[in-house]
């Protein structure tokens, strides 16, 4: 049972990459506090993240914002944070429709972009955009083809437990946006 | 700089403090109450995870190497962090006092050298007539072996993990169990396997989880944060070369201009070390590749074109595995 839950979505011209614990990690991870010293793990989401989890911007520089839980992502009635980011109060509290996780609003290229997660039982089950890019038709045309396809790959993509990312070299800066980065802070 | 090699004499550098020394930035067990020293760094923490594993991620080399161990392997793995420094310090093409900078300067011989220097620039011998030149530690004009260094130290970091497991330092018998699995079912039960990625090469021993094997994905270099494949394995290497993080920095040796022809190229293969070597030598090839890794025995590969349509060699299938 130790696969994370890796949930990959796609935006704008990077992507957003969400992390849910199952439910019972979520329980064991509340003991923890993630390191990420040297600003590697750090979370761009802190003080504004609401929830249980954590919202770490991972905004590539291409690409609109992102919403990483890099904590644990907590279900209803089984909250723990254990993210780098100090996680405030819940913006939907734990109903039987989940928890909501709410990210930073990311500066991008293209706009303000704002995601907000809702979990249920450590898994996504909605991806809500709070703030779309609106600096000119270009992006609203990017919003239109992006947002919607950012709802259905970060869902679609849970069943994708995988233990490492092979991809092209990183650098150090590199890899704090990288998929390997995720699966580390996930560490489950 | 080759004075201070880990495993000797070192001055008063202890495990704790090379662990400090080596920028240790958090080393997550889940047990908390899991015992053994190194378990949590200088620093470092601790967050959820099952039960007899440990991950920890190192800054060396200008990147970050992953590790995905046994929970068993703490007490080893100061040393092993220690020691990818050494090689960072000894290999450094940006450090000019390096050993490596040194002899490309021909201020040292080959013998005034670390004796492991001898040994990468015989492997680069090796991968550069096997790839027709396509690999060479003199990209550029200027001796600079980083081409094999990284897969390289990856591949001796692998092995050190499994020397020390071999050897019981860590605790784990034979039978594989951790510290803890006492109780627990099969299923789901910890491996006592590793992996090492070094910037998104891997090593990988054993399993993650008993029964299970391991499952890499490959990031798909068109979509950063999609998987273009997965690929699933005991005791085997994934090696990617490509362009979606440093841009197109792999030259072809023969024009002297960046290869662009792939988007990127994983080999897959037993060894760390040679996979990063041929994936950057089929990088370098373009859509020659396919028909020299074809040829290549024990390594398989698959690439995607810039266009988005991708090629793998008759035994990829092989490594490959449902999403």
């Amino acid at each position: 049972m130790r696969r994370v839950v890796l949930a990959l979505g796609g935006t704008v011209a990077g992507l957003v990459m969400l992390l849910s614990f199952r439910s019972h990690m979520a329980s064991t991870a509340s003991a923890g506090v993630t390191a990420g010293s040297g600003g590697a793990g750090t979370s761009p989401g802190s003080g504004s993240a609401a929830g249980s989890g954590s919202a770490a911007g991972s905004g590539s520089a291409a690409g609109s914002g992102s919403a990483a839980g890099s904590g644990s992502a907590a279900g209803s009635g089984n909250s723990a944070a254990s993210g780098a980011a100090a996680a405030s109060a819940p913006v939907g509290a734990g109903s039987g429709t989940g928890t909501a996780v709410t990210g930073d609003a990311i500066a991008t290229p293209y706009g303000p972009t704002q995601v907000q997660v809702t979990l249920n039982a450590g898994k996504i089950v909605k991806v809500t955009v709070l703030q779309h890019t609106d600096d000119g038709t270009n992006s609203q045309m990017i919003d239109g083809h992006a947002l919607p396809l950012l709802d259905n790959e970060t869902l679609t993509a849970q069943s994708a437990k995988i233990d490492a990312v092979s991809g092209a070299s990183y650098t150090s800066a590199g890899y704090i946006k990288s998929l390997q980065s995720a699966l580390d802070k996930a560490s489950a | 700089m080759s004075g201070t090699r880990p495993g000797e004499p070192a001055g008063s550098v202890g495990p704790g403090d090379a662990a400090r020394a080596a920028g240790v930035t958090g080393i997550s067990v889940s047990n908390p109450d899991l015992p053994g020293p190194g378990a949590t760094s200088p620093g470092g923490t601790r967050i959820g995870r099952p039960a007899g594993r440990l991950r920890h991620a190192e800054h060396v080399m200008g990147t970050v190497f992953s590790f995905d161990v046994p929970a068993s392997a703490a007490p080893v793995l100061p040393e092993v962090l220690s020691w990818l420094h050494w090689v960072d310090a000894t290999f450094s093409t940006y450090s000019g006092g390096s050993d490596v900078s040194r002899f490309g300067r021909g201020e040292l011989t080959l013998a005034e050298c670390a004796p492991e220097l001898a040994e990468v620039i015989a492997q680069c011998a090796v991968i550069k007539e096997q790839s027709d030149g396509y690999f060479t530690p003199w990209p550029g004009g200027r001796f600079d072996p980083s081409g094999l260094v990284k897969g390289w130290s990856i591949e001796r970091a692998s092995n050190m993990l499994s020397a020390a497991a071999k050897t019981g330092a860590g605790g784990a018998g034979p039978s594989g169990a951790g510290p803890g699995d006492t109780g627990a079912s099969s299923t789901g039960a910890s491996g006592t396997g590793h992996s090492v990625n070094g910037a998104g090469d891997i090593q990988c021993t054993g399993e993650p989880e008993r029964g299970r094997p391991w499952r890499i994905g490959v990031a798909h270099p068109l979509h950063p944060s999609r998987l273009a494949v997965i690929v699933a394995g005991r005791d085997f290497a994934v090696a990617t070369s490509g362009t979606a993080e440093r841009g197109a920095h792999i030259v072809n040796p023969h024009t002297g201009l960046r290869a662009t022809e792939l988007a990127s190229v994983t080999v897959v293969g037993p060894r760390i070390s040679t996979a990063d070597a041929y994936a950057t030598a089929a990088f370098a090839m373009g859509g020659a590749a396919r028909e020299w890794a074809e040829s290549i025995d024990g390594y398989e590969a698959f690439a995607v074109a810039p266009d988005g349509t991708t090629w793998q060699t008759s035994g990829f299938a092989a490594y490959t595995a449902p999403a």
